[in-house]
């Protein structure tokens, strides 16, 4: 899915929260640990991060509270300026864009989602849907035309002249998703867009989020503390701990090869067969194709239960999505992650 | 972990050792100069600050006031020029713009004065988009009443300095504020000059602003700005910092400039804390402009002034009754657009529906300057008979665009015999004499005595032990730091007194309002029997007392004014079974209990404190005179009248905030209603107290300076006496000391309180 | 109606009288108002005489004290009542200072004194010398004074010397001093019931005369220097040993610019003098008939027209 060059690059950023946390960070000797950072009186809220995010990717940002997630997606739209390393988006040193230039990326590339809407109570759900596009300077019919459009898109239409407060949360999320989507972003941040929401809602705005990522193809960079959202959503999922990335990799790969024991306490209670798509578990072809009836790649194990355990040969073929065949599945293997021992 | 604690346990010891040291020491050394004095063997240098200690504070301000001053005569250039240039300039303008419109003074643009009708009419059309009916009745009402008192003039002279102080105000405390929470080196410079001028007695604020402004409207206004505009500051720094991150960002994010930034996401995010700021600055405003009388500034001050002055009580009162009605009007409104949130319209409704109030309110506006027009071609009726008298229609007609001295409907006589009588009741005048005895022989003049007499230091010492003992080491620093510059003044004496006056009222009021308070926190009254415990008893008879007081009052108040009417020969005593009075006492009595029996204990309370404290301060004087004569306890008795509504107000506050799962766990241990209120309730609610203590000695820090009309030997005996001079070098230093006063109690009460609260993990 | 009519008969001959002098400024004539009714209906009849001879006139209420000070910068152009007790002290201020100058005297002469209510009297019958007013201290002692009598003595910043002179005279009185005149009005308002005996601080020409009739005490005459000079007085040691002077002067005050710029109000103004019963017409007019000052004002003028017609016509 990445295109070759990457739209947001950061490498060795650093985010440290302190009294002079330039001067400190010079000094560092070696790289310190977070805790030793915090017993210097910093604290690091983004630790060494180097990462990329591929054009029309998905990276999931996954972490507990205060493990430097919402800080390192604030890097990236440089709400935070960091303290070292460097992040390009488009190729483009952010950290050299003066005020006007950052200002005019915002306005034309970017659009942010937040956790607890952020909308303007005095506006209309129009009025803050067409924030971003007054802000730039759209003429007063072209925005409502636009911000109709999107609130359209996602599924507003009626509540225009409502106010934010007059609104139940899944709503005004939709919301700031239509403020989000207003300047037509290249780059799109949802940071915990749905944590605020219960589950249920949580559940079918999910499944909206993905129906819209299917029409409109964005670069994302998604923020959650749920492994499950995650694992749902995710091209790539990077785990943080501590302002550093433990694993960065496709829910498959992390789910069966977590990288570090805290990547693995939450795959543990993953119910693997579900995450794991035939894709992954198959082995490039090695000159000759198996029998039987091929199974997509990008089917889930779990939905290849039946198959698997009535299917007699032990290996299966894969294809992708044009229909052509690009591995083997070993059938032992993937029952062995059906049943929950891979 | 075990260990960690015992350190800490350990250590918060030796440092309460050491402060029980630190506070043996400064208390043992006040002690020992009180023995040394005691004995007559104190030096009279420790006694008081000698005078060669004093450096002139008064001469030094005077020549920095001169300097910076300038001076028109000599053409030395300075502020003086700058203010002068402003208060003649754009303020006289605008004043001059608005004075024209409400009270048709003749200049630019001349077109008024607007009727009084038409400005009602919109005032209860604004009154009724906030508010609904009763706002509406309110806001029509108060004006109703204004004019047809006869008062539409002076209220309007009122309202049209307040209309240009308290916009300008809104934009200078809004500019401000925005400074401060964008520079926090302004905020942190801007904090303690904020403190001073919050305490500062408004006397000091007066002198400045003639000097600077020139005598009049101009100087009232600029008063008026500099005094209701701090809150607004504090006010708009905080709704801006509260507003949510996520806002912020979202707002950075579409790619807002900085303007944008401020103007399209801060300042709407920041809207209620912004209209709070605005409420308090249209109440400040109206409560300065009437205080600005004493420099002159015309409308209704000055003409409560002219009425005390001439001894006219009814008129006075009168006047006091439409301020409390503008105040609370003001308020209301205010506060109601602080929580009217937008409504949405459904798209396509016409435009006349999407704007129907501000239709029907320039509709309102338009016919009644009509009415008004034709009004004034008819003949003045009036109600009384003989005098060109009309119907009522006809009256009510004739009075829509003026209302004509003749015309008015003001009480002003009957009311004043009415009061006098009631306060010559024999009961009202036997108590006030045995309580002005007690009060002035047992009770405050000692106290008074006994302060004056304790020698300086040792004053300062115990003061800053308490503070000490309170808050802390830095509270009991500043608190010497502030009272040893008050001794250094030379002002001692006036100064203690003032606090004495201060303290005397703020304990009495306590005595009061704490019970009142439980009383109305406690909801049901307890039951009035013998069964419970004597405490149980004793409340349930205050309880009932306070609220049959109030009842009893307005009977009092009613049946004195039928024996007025009736003139009933004075043999008739009020107590003689063959009254006609003691029935019509009796009669409103029960109708008035009837009246309010249902409403709910709060709200009989809070409403009468509120309205107590609503009359335009001074007015209470006259009246406390009248009870007490020109003494302390009148002094005391008028302060205490302010005092009260915090001290109520907060301890209910408190009260009512108590988690209800403590309460509930102090009845499932089986405490009896005092033993939960004694170890429970109170003990929780002693930090919200405390904020309304501290509130209540603000207050009684603003007040004695007003008694100073009444007749004190204090602080503001001598800033009064400023006001008739230039002396703005002395105005200056004792509004200082009252400031170093009342912040010294500030600091370290509500230190205290988030002490408290902190220990009691309540935030 | 009547009285506009009256005022524009009072224009045309002021036209006719003074047409050969300089025209006056179209700015107006700032009088300043102050807290009591006399003076208050005696600046509005004044601005109303002006106001007939064409001249605007605006009205601010003032400080009684502070107001020389504004005289003298010209924020205010006049000053209609100085009296020589009260405001004596500020009016000398001002005038070494430079600014403002005396536009002479009116007829009434005022007086402030230890003062009593006629029922007073009645307990007291040798009222009103002083020395039988000390026999009958023990009339006037309170719960606070003790055994001594109690004086309500004008506010502080008044300057009357009332300890002084109980000190001088060797009586037995305790002074308390008020804190405005309204509450020397409350106190004698309070004794009224009872007629309890009260003796206060007083000045006249005041309203409280027709309120409540009463007489001041008659103290060892004022002599001058009695406030400078030990020696003068029946105490040979003591300053403010008699009482103070019973004819002070009533004197109006002039910004030294109004000559040049009105200068035919001026003219007016110098010869303007009222008498003791002119003013406590006008205050009764506002104290007890009720009226608005500038009724007050305008009814006065009409009933008075051959008093203030002279001062507008008589000049040359």
């Amino acid at each position: 899915m990445n295109s070759q060059t990457p739209v947001i690059s950061c490498r060795n950023v650093w985010k440290l929260f302190g009294a002079d946390p330039e001067r400190y960070l010079a000094r560092m000797q070696g790289e310190k640990s977070y805790d030793e950072i915090r017993a210097d009186g910093y604290i690091a809220g983004v630790k060494n991060v180097s990462i990329e995010v591929g054009r029309g990717e998905m990276l999931v940002i996954m972490g507990l509270s205060g493990s430097g997630k919402s800080t390192l997606v604030r890097c990236f739209s440089r709400l935070h300026d960091i303290t070292g390393g460097s992040i390009e988006v488009e190729g483009q040193d952010i950290m050299s864009l003066t005020e006007n230039e950052l200002i005019e990326l915002r306005r034309n590339k970017m659009g942010m989602v937040f956790q607890s809407f952020g909308l303007l109570p005095h506006r209309t759900v129009l009025d803050n849907v067409a924030f971003p596009l007054e802000m730039r300077g759209q003429d007063r019919h072209e925005r409502r035309a636009r911000a109709l459009e999107v609130i359209r898109l996602v599924g507003l239409e009626g509540r225009e002249e409502y106010f934010p407060r007059e609104l139940s949360g899944g709503q005004q999320q939709r919301v700031g998703i239509a403020r989000s989507l207003a300047i037509e972003p290249d780059i799109w941040f949802l940071d915990e867009p749905f944590s605020a929401l219960d589950p249920l809602i949580r559940r079918e705005m999910q499944d909206e989020f993905l129906r819209l990522q299917e029409m409109l193809g964005k670069t994302i960079v998604f923020i959650t503390h749920d492994f499950d959202e995650a694992l749902r959503l995710a091209d790539r999922i990077a785990i943080m701990k501590n302002g550093a990335v433990e694993q960065c990799d496709t829910p498959d790969k992390i789910v069966m090869n977590p990288a570090t024991d805290y990547v693995a306490k939450f795959t543990e209670e993953i119910d693997k067969a579900r995450v794991v798509h035939a894709g992954a578990l198959a082995h490039p072809l090695n000159g000759h194709v198996p029998d039987g009836q091929p199974v997509a790649a990008r089917t889930t194990i779990h939905d290849l239960a039946r198959r698997l355990v009535s299917d007699s040969g032990d290996e299966l073929p894969v294809t992708d999505d044009t229909g052509a065949v690009v591995g083997v599945l070993n059938r032992q293997a993937a029952l062995d992650v059906l049943m929950g021992d891979g | 972990m075990a260990s960690v604690t015992d350190h800490t346990s350990l250590r918060d010891d030796r440092r309460s050792s050491g402060r029980m040291s630190a506070l043996r020491l400064i208390f043992g050394a006040a002690l020992l100069l009180l023995v040394l004095k005691a004995v007559g063997m104190l030096p009279e240098w420790l006694n008081r600050p000698p005078d060669w200690l004093i450096p002139p504070y008064a001469q030094w301000l005077d020549a920095f006031f001169n300097f910076i001053k300038g001076d028109m005569e000599t053409g030395r250039p300075g502020l003086i020029y700058l203010t002068r240039w402003f208060s003649e300039g754009p303020l006289e303008f605008m004043l001059n713009t608005t004075a024209n419109l409400l009270e048709g003074k003749r200049r630019w643009p001349n077109i008024g004065p607007i009727s009084w009708s038409a400005i009602a009419a919109v005032a209860t059309v604004i009154g009724y988009y906030l508010g609904g009916w009763r706002m509406a009745a309110l806001a029509g009402g108060t004006f109703f009443w204004t004019a047809l008192v006869g008062q539409w003039k002076l209220a309007m002279q009122t309202l049209s300095v307040i209309s240009v102080a308290a916009p300008l105000a809104f934009v200078f405390g809004l500019t401000l504020g925005i400074v401060a929470w964008k520079y926090n080196w302004f905020d942190r410079a801007m904090r303690p000059i904020l403190a001073v001028l919050q305490t500062l007695p408004f006397f000091t604020y007066l002198l400045p602003a003639v000097i600077f402004f020139k005598v009049g409207p101009t100087a009232g206004a600029v008063a008026t700005i500099i005094y209701a505009m701090p809150p607004m500051i504090l006010m708009t720094t905080l709704g801006l910092q509260k507003v949510s991150p996520e806002v912020v960002e979202a707002g950075k994010m579409a790619g807002c400039t900085r303007w944008q930034m401020l103007r399209h996401v801060y300042l709407p995010a920041a809207r209620t804390e912004i209209l709070v700021g605005v409420n308090q600055v249209i109440m400040l405003c109206l409560a300065m402009v009437v205080l600005t009388a004493f420099i002159g500034m015309p409308g209704l001050g000055a003409k409560l002034l002219a009425m005390m002055n001439s001894f006219k009580l009814g008129r006075s009162f009168e006047i006091g009754v439409t301020i409390v009605l503008l105040a609370v009007t003001l308020d209301r409104l205010s506060k109601a657009w602080v929580v009217k949130q937008p409504e949405h319209f459904e798209k396509g409704t016409p435009w006349w529906k999407r704007h129907f109030y501000t239709v029907l309110g320039c509709g309102a506006f338009v016919v009644f300057l009509g009415l008004a027009y034709l009004s004034n071609r008819v003949p003045n009726y009036t109600l009384i008979e003989g005098a060109n008298q009309g119907n009522i229609l006809q009256y009510l007609f004739s009075v829509l665009g003026d209302v004509h001295r003749t015309q008015d409907l003001s009480q002003g006589k009957e009311i004043d015999t009415a009061i006098k009588h009631f306060l010559d009741l024999d009961g009202i005048q036997a108590t006030t004499e045995w309580l002005r005895w007690f009060l002035n022989v047992q009770v405050l003049i000692p106290f008074r005595n006994a302060l004056l007499w304790v020698p300086t230091p040792a004053f300062i010492l115990v003061i800053a032990g308490f503070a000490y003992w309170l808050a802390g080491r830095r509270e009991a620093i500043i608190a010497a730091i502030f009272f040893s510059i008050v001794a250094s003044t030379g002002w001692w004496d006036r100064s203690v007194i003032t606090l004495y006056t201060v303290i005397s009222a703020v304990v009495l009021a306590m005595l009061i309002g704490i019970p009142l308070a439980i009383w109305t926190a406690r909801g049901a009254a307890p039951p009035l029997s013998l069964q419970g415990s004597a405490k149980d008893f004793a409340i349930g008879l205050v309880g009932l007392a306070f609220k049959r007081i109030p009842v009893l009052f307005g009977a009092l108040l009613v049946s004195s004014l039928y024996h007025f009417f009736t003139a009933v020969e004075e043999s008739a005593a009020f107590l003689s079974p063959t009254s006609p009075s003691l029935y019509i006492f009796g009669a409103t009595f029960l109708v008035l209990w009837l009246a309010v029996r249902d409403w709910p204990r709060d709200k009989v309370v809070l409403t009468i404190v509120d309205t107590a404290q609503t009359f335009p301060s001074f007015i209470y004087l006259i009246p406390a005179i009248m009870l007490f004569g020109v003494n302390d306890v009148a002094v005391v008795f008028s302060i205490l009248i302010f005092t009260l509504v915090p001290l109520t107000r907060y301890t209910v506050e408190g009260l009512r905030h108590v988690p209800p799962e403590m309460t509930e766990a102090a009845d499932m241990s089986g405490a009896t209603q005092v033993q939960k209120l004694t170890s429970v309730q109170l003990p929780l609610a002693l930090p919200t107290m405390a904020v309304g203590f501290n509130q209540a000695i603000m207050f009684a820090f603003f007040m004695v300076i007003i008694a100073a009309f009444i007749g004190t030997q204090d602080l503001g005996q001598e800033l009064q006496r400023t006001l008739a001079g230039t002396d703005l070098g002395k105005n200056f230093v004792l509004g200082i000391c009252v400031s170093l006063m009342a912040l010294t109690f500030d600091i370290t009460i509500n230190k205290w309180a988030r002490n408290r609260k902190a220990a009691l993990g309540l935030e | 109606m009547k009285l506009k009519s009256v005022l524009l008969a009072g224009a045309i001959t002021l036209a006719s009288g003074t047409m050969t002098l300089a025209e006056d400024s179209s700015d107006p004539i700032v009088i300043p108002i102050h807290n009591w009714s006399s003076q208050i209906v005696m600046s509005h009849v004044v601005g109303q005489i002006f106001e007939s001879m064409g001249n605007n006139v605006e009205f601010v209420t003032t400080d009684s004290q502070a107001v020389y000070e504004s005289v003298r910068l010209g924020d205010v152009t006049l000053e209609l009542e100085v009296w020589e007790g009260a405001f004596g002290a500020s009016f000398r201020t001002a005038l070494e200072k430079g600014g403002l100058h005396d536009a002479g005297d009116h007829d009434a002469v005022t007086r402030e004194d230890w003062w009593y209510p006629m029922w007073t009297k009645d307990a007291c019958p040798g009222l009103p010398d002083w020395e039988a007013l000390n026999e009958c201290a023990h009339l006037f002692a309170t719960a606070e004074t003790g055994d001594k009598g109690r004086y309500l003595d004008g506010p502080v910043d008044w300057l009357k010397h009332g300890k002084e002179r109980v000190e001088a005279l060797d009586m037995n009185f305790t002074v308390i001093n008020a804190g405005s005149a309204a509450a020397l009005w409350a106190e004698i308002g309070a004794a009224e019931k009872d007629k309890r005996p009260v003796v206060v601080f007083n000045w006249t020409p005041n309203f409280a005369e027709a309120v409540w009739p009463g007489e001041f005490v008659e103290f060892p005459e004022w002599v001058d220097g009695c406030d400078k000079d030990p020696s003068v007085g029946p105490n040979p040691n003591a300053l403010y040993d008699c009482g103070n002077p019973a004819k002070g002067y009533l004197k109006k005050a002039a910004w030294d610019g109004m000559q040049d710029k009105w200068p035919n109000a001026y003219e007016v103004l110098t010869k303007i003098s009222f008498t003791n019963p002119q003013i406590a017409e006008m205050a009764k007019f506002v104290d007890t008939d009720e009226m608005e000052p500038e009724d007050a004002a305008a009814r006065w003028l009409e009933e008075n027209e051959d008093v203030w017609q002279g001062w507008v016509t008589g000049g040359s």
